[in-house]
């Protein structure tokens, strides 16, 4: 697919029918946007050649403003993959000495999360404009540090939190903004999958570096890898950051390999007009897969179906409330709902009406990336910012608190406790809609 | 549960007004004139009708008469209670007055038959029996169900002393009684799902029903043609107008499941009711061609 074919497609998906105006930084994927861009090039280095690493590059190879200058990894088997796809590119095994290439402006960095921080910053540092995948940093230090280090030089900094830029979840929030299920009353989120997260290992003194994700030194487990991507619900749907936090976690079932981080975990998130979000996965059972459930006084979004449920069946305004009114005010004129079934589709109990025609549905089974989840069009949004130098407004601030929350939960889990966030972490903040 | 709503704010025609979910979709009633005592004891009949309905007619609820047939049924004759052997019996007559084209078989768990004639069980009139023609068949009522209930609960409105009511089964199968209180007919707009502004057809109903068949507001389609196994993918919809919201849905189904050119001969057997084709053009614009018995 070219840069035309997916911005038409973009808009076929929905981009086109979500204001803009409400959602500023999604701003860089509108055809404007990319047309102020046309002709020039990103000039990219990556860091962490693994495989979202090489995920990132397949869409990056499609994108016309993009010139893969640079390949790092410390691994060479890794760092040979992706230079098949880029043979002009420079390869370095030593981050900092791709940070000294005078030929990169924008840096993506791919590396497992206890290195997130510290290469963000080298890289601001360095003057490069940076994507980090999530989570932002391995501790709530770190997170500050690397929020106040971005905001001190006035550089280009990105997440991957890639929700933010799906068209679906857009259209969704919208929806609640405007009041379309009522007052929201909870937030469900959960992440369930049957398998022991291991990647496979070539010889075994290459365990910690290549299944990183299962040790504490490295990683902060189900929390920073899976949660992270569902705690911006809350605040993206209510505009407000939770108050307390709990939680609780165990090594349930994966717990013969030596790994040290949690299998099951469940964390409540408490707002301070009461609401609660719950987080909770499992990898030893996936039966309900991945679930991300806003639910209101009239009615339930539920964001990976891309759905939308009533709790009144007939939302006011039908045709049949207008045969109503008429009767009431003694007139009669047309009323149009006349039309094929108004089916249910994915649930028995209640009729859903689909948020947007034609969305691809994860399952969130791929440890990889899922399918038109919003990460190429977050790509897209970084490529048109290495150019522009232009940071987005407020997204930042959404992924940073998504990584705060991520790990305040993973403390509160190993602590038994009700934490709350301490002020000197907080940032400020302002809603996204 | 049915939200019900029950309005005097018109003293001269009070309104009372339900919606609950139902077979896979909304259903809606409204019926004028009643006290607000006797209107949502009404509705709340209706509502009873509706879901025993479905508890025997839904073949995706393992605990339904219908799903107890399909499951033990291959190669022997069972027995089922009277309402369910009508309905067979009904859904038969309506598959050899149709063409073949309406058939409760034809259904995508039954691909492995694909392209027979189908006609899918047989039934024993005097027994009550009926038995699937072959292993793993399976009947669907879903294409019967709406309009079958749809009728039982203007039974119900009549029985009671109804005489102006509207009931709408998900907006594909609508029946009304009597007229609007303000005019001669019920005024009933037809939307195509891709221009959802303009009204494609404005329906006149008195004392009879419609039914539309073709592509889902999802997007998906579901009726399957008999013939050939596979989905019709039809870009127009099917509009039946008649006395019978039954026949009506039959009559969308197996118009729309058939070639255009089959459509005139089907409509050959049914008089008394109207089908047009409405097409959605290039430049948004809508277009209705009556089938031409
Ligand atoms: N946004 C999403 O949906 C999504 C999906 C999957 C992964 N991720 C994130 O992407 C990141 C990477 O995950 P992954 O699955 O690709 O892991 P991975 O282990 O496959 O890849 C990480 C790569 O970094 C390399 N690396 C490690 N230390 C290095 C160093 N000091 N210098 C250079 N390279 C080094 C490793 O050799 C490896 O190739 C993680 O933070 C993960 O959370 C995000």
């Amino acid at each position: 697919m070219n840069r035309k074919e997916f911005l038409a497609d973009c808009g076929k998906k929905g981009l086109a029918g979500v204001a803009l105006s409400m959602f500023p930084w999604l701003e860089s994927c509108s055809d404007k946007a990319q047309q102020e861009v046309k002709g020039e090039k990103a000039r990219i280095g990556m860091i962490g050649t693994g495989s979202r690493g090489l995920y990132h590059i397949k869409n990056l190879l499609r994108m016309p403003n993009v010139e893969m200058v640079a390949l790092c990894d410390d691994y060479r088997p890794h760092l040979e993959d992706a230079a098949q796809y880029f043979p002009k590119a420079k390869l370095y095994d030593d981050y900092r000495k791709l940070l000294e290439d005078k030929n990169v402006d924008g840096v993506i960095v791919t590396t497992p999360l206890y290195l997130h921080g510290r290469m963000t910053m080298d890289a601001l540092r360095a003057g490069k404009r940076v994507f980090c995948e999530k989570s932002m940093a391995f501790t709530l230090d770190e997170a500050l540090e690397v929020y106040n280090c971005r905001k001190e030089l006035n550089g280009v900094l990105f997440i991957g939190q890639q929700r933010l830029f799906d068209p679906k979840y857009a259209k969704a929030m919208q929806m609640v903004h405007e009041g379309k299920i009522g007052k929201v009353v909870g937030i469900r989120n959960y992440w369930y999958r049957n398998n022991d997260w291991r990647r496979e290992v070539p010889s075994p003194e290459l365990e910690r570096r290549i299944n990183w994700r299962l040790y504490s030194e490295y990683s902060r487990g189900l929390m920073t890898e899976l949660a992270c991507h569902h705690l911006q619900n809350g605040s993206w749907a209510m505009g407000m950051l939770p108050e307390k936090v709990m939680g609780s976690g165990s090594l349930l079932h994966w717990n013969k390999d030596g790994r040290d981080v949690y299998d099951a975990v469940s964390a409540i998130f408490t707002y301070p007009n009461g609401v609660n979000m719950t987080f909770e996965s499992i990898i030893s059972n996936k039966h309900f897969g991945m679930g991300e459930q806003i639910l209101g006084t009239e009615g339930t979004i539920d964001l990976v179906t891309c759905m939308h449920y009533t709790d009144e069946p007939a939302p006011k305004g039908s045709g049949m409330h207008q045969l109503v009114a008429q009767i009431e005010s003694g007139v009669m004129s047309n009323s149009v709902f006349a039309g094929t079934s108004w089916a249910a589709e994915t649930s028995a109990l209640a009729p859903g009406m689909p948020i947007m025609d034609n969305v691809t549905i994860s399952t969130g089974e791929s440890t990889v990336g899922a399918e038109a989840d919003g990460s190429i069009e977050i790509m897209e949004a970084f490529v048109h910012a290495v150019i522009t130098g232009k940071q987005p407004a407020k997204v930042l601030e959404e992924s940073y608190y998504a990584t705060q929350f991520a790990l305040l939960a993973d403390r509160a889990m190993h602590e038994g406790a009700i934490l709350t966030l301490d002020d000197k972490y907080k940032i400020p903040y302002e809603p996204l809609r | 549960m049915a939200a019900i709503s029950y309005s005097r704010k018109n003293p001269d025609y009070p309104v009372v007004y339900s919606s609950f979910g139902a077979m896979h979709t909304r259903v809606e009633l409204l019926a004028v004139g009643l006290s607000e005592e006797q209107g949502r004891a009404l509705m709340t009949e209706a509502e009873q009708e509706v879901k025993r309905l479905e508890r025997l007619f839904n073949c995706h609820d393992s605990r339904s008469p219908l799903a107890v047939v399909n499951a033990t049924a291959a190669g022997q004759s069972v027995k089922v209670e009277d309402e369910l052997f009508m309905a067979l019996e009904l859904c038969e007559v309506f598959r050899r007055a149709t063409g073949g084209y309406f058939d409760v078989t034809a259904v995508d768990e039954n691909a492995e038959s694909r392209g027979e004639n189908r006609g899918g069980y047989a039934l024993d009139g005097k027994e009550h029996k009926v038995r699937l023609l072959r292993e793993g068949e399976m009947i669907d009522l879903g294409g019967f169900a709406k309009g079958y209930a749809a009728e039982s609960v203007r039974q119900i409105f009549e029985r009671e002393g109804v005489k102006q009511a509207v009931i709408n089964f998900g907006n594909s199968s609508i029946v009304a009684m009597g007229h609007h209180p303000y005019g001669e007919w019920w005024p009933i707009g037809v939307k195509h799902r891709k221009v959802r502004s303009a009204v494609a057809r404005e329906v006149r109903l008195k004392d009879s029903a419609m039914s539309m068949s073709g592509q889902a507001e999802n997007g998906e389609y579901h009726i399957v043609n008999p013939m050939t196994g596979d989905c019709a993918m039809g870009e127009e919809l099917i509009l039946v107008e008649g006395r019978s919201a039954l026949v009506a849905e039959v009559l969308s189904t197996a118009l729309y499941a058939a070639p255009r050119n089959m459509r005139k001969t089907i409509m050959a057997q049914y008089e008394g009711y109207v089908a047009s084709e409405i097409y959605c053009r290039a430049d948004g614009s809508t277009e209705c061609r009556e089938i031409v018995r």
